[in-house]
């Protein structure tokens, strides 16, 4: 089962360390100060309601609709997260459409290409960008290191049995306990 | 490739950190295991370092000594020797003319740290003669300095940031701990976790409000009614501890008789809550085993806002919320060194270590350890940095030298600031950028960057902490005492210092709050809180042991006062009331962080003014619009975010933007004790632009036209 990301809106303080860490951690040289507006191109979004302060990002599904309808073959499931092969991604969209969460954005990253002749120009790629738990890293998702209140967790099978199990047991014990039947 | 420990630049929360420097430059900042942090930093700590590279994303770097010799001149880079001596030179005859009063002085409370504040003040008092030395405490929490050393005697957090998440009750009053302090805010979040009873009062559904018990949604400017009806709850259900009261304080007839016209049900139409919520508040406050009180600007950035602070501390007073671990009353403090620097006495009306100007033994003790004459010493509480204006307009301040702050971003009513800037006859500006400020200076003197140097920051806590330099400084820049000591020297005071803990140790020998911390005790991840007073002495997590009071008469002073209205009241020409506040990604007059690019990235001028979405819709505001906004005093063009967690009538724009700066529509209201402005409350009306794009325009151009001006100004 895939592995996802989730934040707890009761420790979330919206203050978007989770987007500088995501957007750090998939920059080449892995340089805070090389940021511009142009590629600051976060993966996971801070949203704010009246009673909600809380991250989004993908869930990995594990039939995951962005994948079924990609006309490229540039999205497959590998390692436990659905990963996008971006040299694939023709930036067609149809991804973000599919997508119930929100969580797939096509973007334009500005890259230098070589155009031969030891030619560069600045150019852009088209990528479909979303959540990759940050597979490229040893030390795992930079949000959940990042975040200040802990409040980003990395849920696993084992982490969503046990979950269920708590819920589970809650219900039973805590609101069935007083009914008469 | 190495790391040094440092502590943060930003806020009080006082986090550690490791800075990791590849070849003379950091390449990341890593979470340390501080005290106050525990491995954990916030959005400015790990990507706020990068303004020393000289980005110039917004204002450059100052790298060379500059005299504009004529007003309206050039700047002209001249040598350190020519700097030093033209400044000396003329200091020494605005004292010879005017007197040492009609100098007035700043410390700095961010990165440059205590040891320079020690000899900030001791060139003022020592070598000009004067208590003319003062900080940005003065528009933050000078109140709560003030207040709490009044009723309680000292005028600091009462307990640890560390302790607070073993609190059983927070009482948050007028602090946005997500925004100013995430680190503190990490506290809270756990405080609830473990079962902790929190009460917000906030015009605004802040973050904390959200996991709250109770949410008062107070109306603007109504603080001291509020806390008012707060003691009233307390004394008229007997939820007070009269055993404690009675044993460790004093004025309870008196505040029985003030706070008698304060009912809950008689201030609903001030403080727009109900009177149950305020009773209920109370019963939760006063029953829980232990509880901390908690506040911000809310409370300091008013008219009236020693009276609120001396209020609050009474609730801790009555309910025996003192004096043991878990509980207290704690205003945190914004900038990470504004502790230090109250504690090393850039204030007017204290020496270093809290010791009065005014009592004749403690200025004999430091004119004798410094070598003054003590005559010469003056006798009078100084100016204050928001006096400055009126008195240089008055003639009575001439000479302003300032390090280390940007008053002509950070202060009320800016157009009154610049008058009074155009009023006095010498500016000194020692800083690390090119700010407003060091724009309207006469000599330039730039100064070592936090992460240039090392020294000791005080926290929030009262917790003193080390910090060491990471980088070597570029550019022909000095330490900030060193320049101080160089301009002692040259007026005829000899002083030189060796290095940071020379001056330290100096100072901890007149100081006996602090004689006990040494560098060697403080080490590399020490914090070591005042009271410290011997070599053996652990340092104190929280104050008032055995509930006695450092107030004369040992006992904590219950007080409540009539409330007040703010000054400048809605009207149908300026029919909201404009609060300033801060926002998690900038920090104060915005020189350091607009200059990093990530945090750059997040959020960029003209900035934003936030604004509930039924006061948008009368007014045809869409959210990201570009909007006037306009007091009696300036005009300024801004951002709509609007936003359902803003309270209807209230609009709130953040401090740190240059071109959408909100201290050109505030007013200059002074608490009269503490002399701090009500950048709380002002009466502002908002007007559509019909053409955005030639809105959008306009802020582009002149936000371009504004860097272009610093850039040309350090180049000349």
């Amino acid at each position: 089962m895939n592995r996802f990301i989730i934040a707890d809106a009761s420790k979330c303080i919206g203050c978007r360390t989770c987007e500088v860490a995501c957007v750090v951690s998939h920059h080449d040289t892995q340089d805070c100060a090389s940021l511009t507006p142009q590629n600051f191109l976060p993966r996971i979004h801070v949203i704010k309601g009246v009673n909600v302060s809380t991250a989004t990002m993908c869930r990995q599904c594990e039939d995951a609709p962005c994948a079924t309808v990609c006309p490229n073959g540039a999205i497959t499931r590998d390692n436990d997260f659905v990963h996008v092969h971006q040299e694939r991604c023709i930036g067609c969209k149809t991804c973000v459409v599919a997508c119930p969460y929100g969580a797939m954005e096509v973007v334009l990253r500005p890259v230098v290409r070589s155009i031969g002749a030891g030619l560069k120009v600045q150019s852009e790629k088209a990528e479909a960008n979303k959540c990759d738990l940050c597979y490229h890293q040893p030390d795992g998702p930079a949000c959940i290191q990042a975040c200040p209140t802990n409040a980003i967790v990395c849920i696993d099978r084992q982490k969503l049995e046990q979950l269920s199990m708590e819920k589970r047991r809650r219900a039973a014990l805590d609101n069935m306990s007083s009914l008469t039947l | 490739m190495k790391k040094i420990t440092s502590v943060c630049p930003y806020c009080g929360a006082g986090c550690k950190l490791k800075l990791v420097v590849d070849n003379n430059k950091i390449v990341r900042a890593e979470g340390a295991q501080g005290v106050t942090n525990q491995n954990q930093l916030c959005l400015k700590g790990y990507y706020g370092w990068d303004f020393l590279n000289d980005t110039r994303l917004l204002t450059p770097r100052l790298t060379q000594p500059m005299i504009r010799y004529q007003k309206g001149g050039k700047f002209v880079p001249v040598s350190w020797e020519e700097a030093i001596r033209y400044t000396a030179r003329r200091l020494s005859d605005i004292k010879a003319n005017y007197g040492p009063r009609a100098i007035m002085t700043t410390g700095s409370s961010r990165g440059t740290g205590n040891e320079t504040n020690y000899v900030m003040q001791k060139f003022a008092r020592g070598v000009l003669n004067t208590n003319n030395v003062d900080c940005c405490a003065r528009v933050c929490h000078g109140p709560s300095v003030a207040g709490l050393q009044e009723t309680l005697g000292n005028g600091a957090m009462s307990n640890s940031i560390s302790d607070i998440e073993n609190s059983k009750c927070l009482l948050i009053f007028g602090y946005n701990c997500a925004d100013s302090h995430p680190i503190v805010a990490r506290r809270v979040i756990k405080a609830k976790q473990n079962g902790a009873r929190v009460i917000v009062c906030d015009p605004r559904k802040i973050e904390t409000a959200r996991i709250a018990d109770r949410h008062l949604q107070i109306n603007n400017g109504c603080n001291m009614a509020l806390v008012n009806a707060f003691i009233y709850t307390l004394l008229d259900e007997s939820l007070y501890n009269a055993d404690y009261v009675a044993r460790y304080t004093e004025g309870l007839d008196a505040l029985r008789e003030t706070v008698s016209g304060y009912a809950p049900e008689n201030v609903e139409g001030i403080t727009g809550v109900s009177a149950r919520q305020i009773r209920e508040a109370m019963r939760i406050y006063a029953a829980a085993p232990s509880a901390t009180v908690m506040w911000g600007m809310g409370v300091t950035q008013f008219g009236q806002a020693v009276d609120v602070v001396k209020g609050l501390s009474t609730l801790a007073l009555l309910t025996g919320n003192l004096g043991r671990e878990h509980c207290g009353v704690g205003p945190v403090r914004g900038q990470n060194n504004v502790q230090g620097a109250c504690d090393m006495g850039v204030i007017p009306n204290q020496f270093p270590g809290y010791q009065d100007v005014t009592d004749p033994q403690v200025r004999e003790k430091f004119a004798r350890a410094w070598g003054v004459d003590p005559a010469l010493m003056d006798d009078q509480v100084g100016v204050r940095i928001t006096e400055v204006p009126h008195l240089a307009l008055e003639g009575k301040v001439k000479a302003y030298y300032i390090m280390g702050e940007d008053p002509l971003q950070t202060e009320a009513d800016l157009g009154l600031v610049r008058k009074g800037f155009e009023a006095l006859d010498f500016v000194v500006v020692q800083d690390i950028f090119m700010t407003k400020t060091a724009e309207a200076a006469d000599v330039l003197l730039p100064a070592t960057s936090w992460g240039e140097h090392g020294g000791v920051f005080t926290c929030a806590d009262r917790g003193f902490q080390r910090f060491e330099k990471a980088v070597e400084p570029k550019g022909n820049v000095k330490r900030d005492w060193e320049i101080i000591s160089l301009i002692a020297t040259a007026m005829g005071y000899p002083m030189a210092y060796r290095d940071n803990q020379q001056i330290w140790d100096e100072m901890r020998a007149l100081c006996p709050l602090f004689y006990g911390v040494t560098y060697e005790k403080m080490g590399e991840m020490g914090h070591i809180q005042w009271p410290c007073p011997t070599l053996d002495h652990p340092g104190t997590p929280w104050l008032y042991e055995g509930n006695r009071f450092d107030t004369p008469s040992g006992k904590g002073q219950l007080f409540a006062a009539p409330w007040r209205k703010p000054a400048e009241m809605p009207d149908a020409d300026y029919p909201l009331v404009l609060c300033t506040v801060r926002e998690v990604g900038h920090y104060s007059c915005r020189s350091m962080t607009g200059n990093c690019a990530a945090l750059q990235t997040l959020a960029d001028e003209p900035g934003f003014v936030q604004i509930n979405p039924q006061d948008a819709e009368k007014l045809g505001i869409r959210d990201r619009q570009l909007v006037w906004v306009s007091s009696r005093r300036g005009k300024v063009i801004s951002r709509a975010d609007v936003n359902d967690r803003i309270n209807q009538g209230a609009v709130y724009m953040t401090y740190q933007w240059w071109i959408g700066a909100c201290n050109e529509l505030t007013q200059d209201n002074l608490d009269p004790v503490s002399k701090t402005p009500e950048t709380k409350y002002c009466a502002v009306k908002i007007d559509t632009i019909a053409d955005q794009s030639w809105a959008e325009n306009y802020a582009q151009t002149t936000y371009s036209a504004m860097k272009q001006r610093l850039r040309e100004a350090v180049e000349s």
